[in-house]
C-alpha cells in the first residue's frame, strides 16, 4: 500500500458519514438516471424503476464493499469500541473518575521519582565521553584523602594517561562592582579545568594554558545564569572587569547553559600555586581529570600505582597510595544512592497497589456487566471481539491516568524539585524529558496488562445461561475470591510500607535526640570572608575579629558573640597531625580555630583547666584547648592521664601569604565534646586554637540571641556595615536550621517513604472498603432474609467485620513476612534502631489495623442499616 | 479485489477478475469525465451482449481508483438536473493506464501461446 492510498484510507475513517452520504446521494442520481433512460425507451414507470434498481445489483451489499474498499477495517473496529467505551465510561462516570485518578496518582508519583532516579543514577553526565571523567585521590587505610600539590602535579605530567587533569578549590568572594556587596561563590581550578569536561564557552574563551601560572592576569568566566542576572545577558561582558574583593578580574568567558548553573559556584578563576604549598605534606587537592581517549580505568590504576612506587621516596605518607575512580561514581553518595532506589522501590509499591485496586474496581465492574457481555455474545460477537472491547475500555482508562498522570507528576517534580535539589549533584537536571515520558508510557503498558487483561479475560469466561439466571443475588464465587486475594495482597504491601516508614522515623526520631554537646537554641550563624587586598596581614584580621565582637556583642539583644572557623555539626575543614614531643607516633586531630566567646555561645563545659581566653593572643605563648574525646585518646595512646600542661606540636594554617608551619602549642584545657561531623558521627578528636593567634580569612559569626534570633539580624548587619561595609553577610541561618540541615540526608527518604506509606495505607483501605460495599450490597438479600429470621445488626455487624478481618488479618501477616525480609534494605541507612525493632512493626502493623478497621466499618454498619421488608419486596 | 455478482439467469459472464479498473480507466480516457451512471451505461453498450454487470459495483472501484490518484472527482449536474460526482483521468491515471493496458496486453499474449502451443 503507498503512502498516499494509506493516507486517504485514514483519512475515510473520520470522514465516514460525509463519504456514506455522498455514495447515497450518487445512488439516487444513478437510478433516476437509469429509471429516465428506461422510460424514454418505452418502459411504463413501475416497469422502468425496477429495471433500474435490477441492473443496479444489491445497493446494501455494494455500499459495504465500498467502506470495505475505502478504509481500513480492524482500525474501524477499534475506533467504534473507542467510541463505545467512551460512551460506556460516560454512563459510569464514578468509576472513571476513580479509576483515572488512581493511575493517575500511581504513574505520576513514579514518573516524578524515575525523573530523580534518572537524572541522578542512570543518565549520562551532561558532558561528552563523560566515562573518561574520573576523580584522582589518595587511598588511605579508611578510604580517600586529598593529595598534596607537588603530587598533583606529578599527577599532571601523565599525558599518557590523562588529556587534562585539573585542581578545583571553592572560594567566596565579596562581589562589589554594584552598590552593596554580595557573596558570591565560585571555584578557583587549574587552567584545563573545562578540557576536563570539555564544556566551551558560550561567549570568549575558558582559561588558557599558563593562566593558572603564578603573575598571570587576573581573569573569570561566568556560568550562564550569573551573566544572565548579574549582566542582563549582555553580550559585551567580555573584557568587562568584575570586582571581586575589591580587585578586579577580567571576564573573558560565559559558560553556555546547563549543569554548570546547577553548580553552586558563579565565577571560576585560575588556582595559582602560592611557593609555600608546594609541598607533600598538605594533603588538600581533590583533581577531576578526563582519562585519554583508550585509557581504561584500569590501565590508569596500573599506571598511577607504577607512579606511586617510583615516587616512594618523597611521599611522606608511606602507607598511602594513588586511586582513580569513575567522576560519576564519586559524585553520588552511598546514602543518596540508596534513598533514591529507596524511594523509587516505595513508589513502584504505591503503583502496584494503586492498579490493584483498578483491578479490584474493574472486576467488581465486570460482574456486574456479565449480563451486558452474555447478551453480546449470545448476538454473536466472538470472545475475542469482547476482550477487544474490555481491553479497550481498560486502554482508554490507561490513556487519560496516564495523561493526567503526567501532568500529575511534572506538578511534583515541580513541588519537590527545591527540595531535593540540594541533596543532588550539580550535574543533576530535574525535568518531565523525553525519557521519563518513555518510562510512563512502559508503566502503562505494564499497568494495562495488569488491569486490564485479567479483569476482561475474567469477565468474558461467564456463559450466558448461567450469567442470565444468576439474576442479581448471590456475590459471583470465583470473582470475589480473587478480589480477596487483591486486598489481602494490597494490605501487605502497605505493611511492608509502613513497616518501612515506622523503622525510619523512629530512626529519625533518635537522630533527632542525639545531643550535639552545643545549646543550639537561640542562636544565629552566618559566614564573612575578608577580602585578602583589605587584610593582607594577621594582625589586620585580629583587629577586624575585635572590632566585630565588640560591636556585636554592644548590640541589643544580643547575649554572647563568638567568631569561629566552622560550625557545629558541619565538620571540620582542617585536619593535621599531632605530636608529642619525642614521640614518633602522631593523630589525625581535627583543628578548629576559635574565638574566646565560642564555648560560652555554644555553652560547652570547660572540663579541666581553661578555655580559649582573650589573652591568648598573637605573641602569647600558643595554646590549644582539646575535648574529651582527644582527652581520652591522649590518655589511650600515650597514657597521658591529664593532658592539661603538656607541650604538643601540631601544623598550624598560615594566613594569605603566610604559610603553613609547625608550632608547638601548650595544652590549656579540655572541654565536652561537640559534635562535629554530623549527629549520627562519633565525636571525632578536635583540638581548639585561638583564632587571634591563627586567624583565618574566611570564618563564621555565631550570635547567641535573647530574643528570637531573627529579629536581632538587622542589628547584626548593621554593626558588621559600620565595622567594613565592604564585607557581604552570607549563610544566614539559625543553628536550629544547621542542625535540621545536617539531617537532611536521613529526612528526606524517611519523609518520602512516610508519605508513600500513606498513600497505600488509604488506597489498601479504599480496596478493602470497595470490596466490602461491593459484597454488602450482593448480599442485601441474604443479610434480610437473616434479619427477617431474628438476627440482631450485632450479628450483621459482626458478620461483615469477620470478613474485613479475615483479610486484614492475613495482610497483615503477609506484609510482616515481607517487611521481615525487606527492611533489612533499610539497615545503612538507620540510626541506632535494628531493621527488626519490634515497637516499629508493631506500630506500623496497629496503624494498618486501625485505618482498615475504619474503612471496613462504614459498610458494616451500612449492612445493618438494611430494611428487610424493602429487599425481600424488592428482589422478590 | 471483490467478487461481482454474476446474474446467472442469462447466458453472459461476469466481468473478468482484475479487470474491471482498466475498464474504467480506459473509458474515461476515451470518452472524458463522466458519472458514475454513464461510465456502467458505457461499458454495457461496449460489451455489449458479453458481460453482465452489476451496475453498482462499479463505485467500489471508483472509490478505490480516487483514493490511488488515478481518477479525480467534480461536482457537476445531471442531465435530471441532479448534483452529481463527474470521474475524469488524473495524470497519474493515465500512466497506470497504460501500464495496466501493456500488462494486459502481456498476461492475453502469454495466455495465446500456450492455447497455440496445444493445437
Amino acid at each position: 500500500m503507498n503512502p498516499r492510498l494509506a493516507l486517504a484510507r485514514l483519512l475515510a475513517m473520520f470522514r465516514k458519514r460525509k463519504l456514506d452520504r455522498e455514495l447515497q446521494e450518487e445512488i439516487l442520481v444513478h437510478l433516476e438516471l437509469a429509471e429516465h433512460d428506461a422510460l424514454s425507451r418505452g418502459l411504463m414507470p413501475d416497469e422502468a424503476r425496477q429495471a433500474a434498481r435490477r441492473n443496479f445489483g444489491g445497493i446494501e451489499q455494494m455500499k459495504e464493499d465500498q467502506r470495505d474498499n475505502r478504509s481500513v477495517r480492524w482500525m474501524e473496529n477499534l475506533l467504534r469500541d473507542f467510541r463505545y467505551g467512551l460512551a460506556s465510561l460516560a454512563r459510569d462516570p464514578g468509576f472513571a473518575a476513580i479509576t483515572i485518578g488512581l493511575l493517575a496518582l500511581g504513574i505520576g508519583a513514579n514518573s516524578a521519582m524515575f525523573s530523580i532516579v534518572d537524572a541522578v543514577l542512570l543518565k549520562p553526565l551532561p558532558f561528552p565521553n563523560p566515562e573518561r571523567l574520573v576523580r584522582v585521590w589518595e587511598s588511605t587505610p579508611n578510604g580517600h584523602n586529598g593529595t598534596t600539590t607537588l603530587t598533583f602535579l606529578d599527577w599532571k605530567r601523565q599525558t599518557d594517561i590523562f588529556e587534562a587533569l585539573s585542581a578545583e578549590g571553592a572560594f567566596r568572594a565579596a562581589l562589589t562592582t554594584s552598590g552593596d556587596p554580595a557573596r558570591v561563590s565560585g571555584k578557583v581550578v587549574s587552567a584545563d579545568y573545562f578540557e576536563v569536561f570539555g564544556v566551551k564557552a558560550q561567549i570568549g574563551r575558558t582559561f588558557a594554558p599558563g593562566e593558572d601560572q603564578p603573575g598571570a592576569a587576573r581573569v573569570v568566566v561566568l556560568s550562564h545564569a550569573f551573566w544572565r542576572t548579574h549582566f542582563a545577558a549582555d553580550p559585551g561582558v567580555l573584557n568587562r572587569d568584575l570586582m571581586l574583593d575589591g580587585e578586579p578580574h577580567t571576564v573573558i568567558g560565559v559558560l553556555p547553559a546547563g549543569a554548570f548553573d546547577r553548580d553552586e559556584a558563579v565565577v571560576w578563576k585560575p588556582m595559582i600555586f602560592a611557593p609555600d604549598q608546594m609541598n607533600r605534606r598538605q594533603h588538600w587537592l581533590a583533581p577531576v581529570g578526563r582519562l585519554r581517549a583508550g585509557v581504561s580505568l584500569d590501565q590508569a590504576r596500573a599506571k598511577m600505582n607504577m607512579l606511586r612506587a617510583s615516587l616512594d621516596g618523597v611521599i611522606v605518607q608511606k602507607k598511602w597510595g594513588f586511586t582513580v575512580d569513575p567522576f560519576m561514581q564519586m559524585l553520588v553518595g552511598d546514602t543518596l544512592r540508596r534513598s533514591i532506589y529507596l524511594a523509587f522501590g516505595a513508589v513502584l509499591l504505591v503503583l502496584l497497589i494503586a492498579c490493584a485496586n483498578v483491578a479490584n474496581l474493574a472486576l467488581a465492574k465486570g460482574a456486574t456487566r456479565r449480563k451486558e457481555m452474555a447478551v453480546r455474545a449470545a448476538l454473536g460477537a466472538s470472545r475475542g471481539r469482547l476482550i477487544a472491547q474490555l481491553l479497550t475500555e481498560s486502554l482508554i482508562l490507561c490513556l487519560f491516568g496516564g495523561a493526567a498522570g503526567v501532568a500529575f507528576g511534572a506538578l511534583l517534580l515541580h513541588l519537590a524539585a527545591p527540595w531535593v535539589a540540594a541533596s543532588l549533584p550539580f550535574t543533576a537536571d530535574l525535568s518531565m524529558d523525553l525519557r521519563v515520558l518513555v518510562f510512563a508510557a512502559f508503566a502503562l503498558m505494564a499497568v494495562l496488562v495488569l488491569v486490564g487483561l485479567l479483569p476482561s479475560l475474567r469477565s468474558s469466561f461467564g456463559k450466558l445461561s448461567s450469567a442470565l439466571n444468576q439474576g442479581p443475588r448471590g456475590s459471583s464465587g470465583s470473582n470475589a475470591t480473587m478480589r480477596r486475594t487483591i486486598v489481602i495482597g494490597e494490605v501487605a504491601a502497605s505493611v511492608i510500607l509502613i513497616c518501612g516508614a515506622a523503622l525510619l522515623f523512629k530512626s529519625l526520631a533518635k537522630l533527632q535526640q542525639v545531643d550535639a554537646g552545643v545549646r543550639i537554641d537561640h542562636v544565629i550563624t552566618m559566614s564573612a570572608d575578608l577580602p585578602a587586598a583589605a587584610y593582607p596581614t594577621p594582625d589586620r584580621a585580629i583587629r577586624f575579629y575585635e572590632a566585630i565582637v565588640q560591636r556585636l556583642q554592644a548590640a541589643p539583644g544580643v547575649e554572647q558573640a563568638a567568631l569561629s572557623q566552622g560550625l557545629p555539626l558541619q565538620g571540620v575543614q582542617w585536619g593535621e597531625f599531632l605530636n608529642l614531643p619525642g614521640v614518633r607516633e602522631s593523630l589525625l586531630v581535627r583543628l578548629k580555630l576559635v574565638d574566646p566567646g565560642y564555648f560560652s555561645a555554644f555553652q560547652i563545659p570547660v572540663q579541666a583547666g581553661r578555655g580559649i581566653e582573650s589573652r591568648d593572643r598573637a605573641g602569647a605563648t600558643p595554646v590549644v584547648v582539646i575535648n574529651e574525646e582527644l582527652a581520652k585518646q591522649l590518655s589511650r595512646t600515650f597514657g597521658i592521664p591529664s593532658a592539661v600542661g603538656r607541650t604538643v606540636s601540631i601544623g598550624v594554617p598560615g594566613y594569605g601569604p603566610i604559610p603553613e608551619s609547625l608550632v608547638t602549642l601548650q595544652i590549656v584545657g579540655a572541654i565536652g565534646n561537640e559534635r562535629t561531623a554530623g549527629l549520627n558521627a562519633p565525636p571525632e578528636l578536635v583540638a581548639y586554637l585561638p583564632l587571634a593567634q591563627v586567624p583565618r580569612q574566611d570564618f563564621k559569626i555565631v550570635v547567641r540571641t535573647r530574643s528570637a534570633p531573627s529579629a536581632v539580624m538587622p542589628a547584626i548587619r548593621e554593626a558588621m556595615h559600620q565595622i567594613d561595609p565592604n564585607v557581604p553577610l552570607g549563610d544566614v541561618m539559625t543553628m536550629e536550621q544547621v542542625r535540621e540541615n545536617s539531617i537532611l540526608w536521613a529526612r528526606q527518604p524517611t519523609w518520602a517513604v512516610g508519605a508513600f506509606a500513606g498513600v497505600a495505607a488509604l488506597l489498601a483501605a479504599l480496596g478493602l472498603y470497595g470490596v466490602l460495599a461491593h459484597s454488602v450490597t450482593q448480599q442485601r438479600r441474604e443479610i434480610g432474609i437473616r434479619m427477617a429470621l431474628g438476627a440482631g445488626s450485632g450479628d450483621v455487624l459482626s458478620h461483615v467485620m469477620r470478613s474485613a478481618f479475615a483479610m486484614l488479618a492475613l495482610g497483615l501477616a503477609v506484609g510482616l513476612a515481607g517487611a521481615f525480609i525487606l527492611t533489612r534494605v533499610l539497615k545503612t541507612l538507620l540510626f541506632q534502631v535494628s531493621a527488626l525493632d519490634p515497637l516499629a512493626l508493631a506500630v506500623a502493623c496497629v496503624l494498618m489495623a486501625a485505618v482498615g478497621i475504619l474503612a471496613s466499618w462504614i459498610p458494616a454498619s451500612r449492612a445493618t442499616h438494611v430494611d428487610p421488608m424493602t429487599v425481600l419486596r424488592d428482589e422478590g | 479485489m471483490q467478487m461481482l455478482a454474476v446474474n446467472m439467469s442469462e447466458n453472459k459472464t461476469d466481468v473478468p477478475y482484475g479487470t474491471l479498473d482498466l475498464i474504467i480507466l480506459k473509458t474515461l480516457d476515451t470518452m472524458g469525465p463522466m458519472h458514475g451512471y454513464r461510465i456502467a451505461r458505457r461499458i454495457e453498450q461496449v460489451a455489449e451482449n458479453f458481460v453482465r454487470l452489476n451496475q453498482g459495483s462499479i463505485y467500489p472501484a471508483l472509490i478505490r481508483l480516487e483514493q490511488q490518484g488515478w481518477i479525480g472527482t467534480k461536482w457537476g449536474i445531471s442531465e435530471t438536473k441532479r448534483k452529481v460526482k463527474f470521474y475524469s483521468l488524473t495524470r497519474t491515471g493515465l500512466k497506470q493506464l497504460s501500464l495496466e493496458v501493456a500488462k494486459w496486453e502481456r498476461s492475453t499474449a502469454l495466455v495465446a501461446r500456450f492455447l497455440e502451443a496445444e493445437s
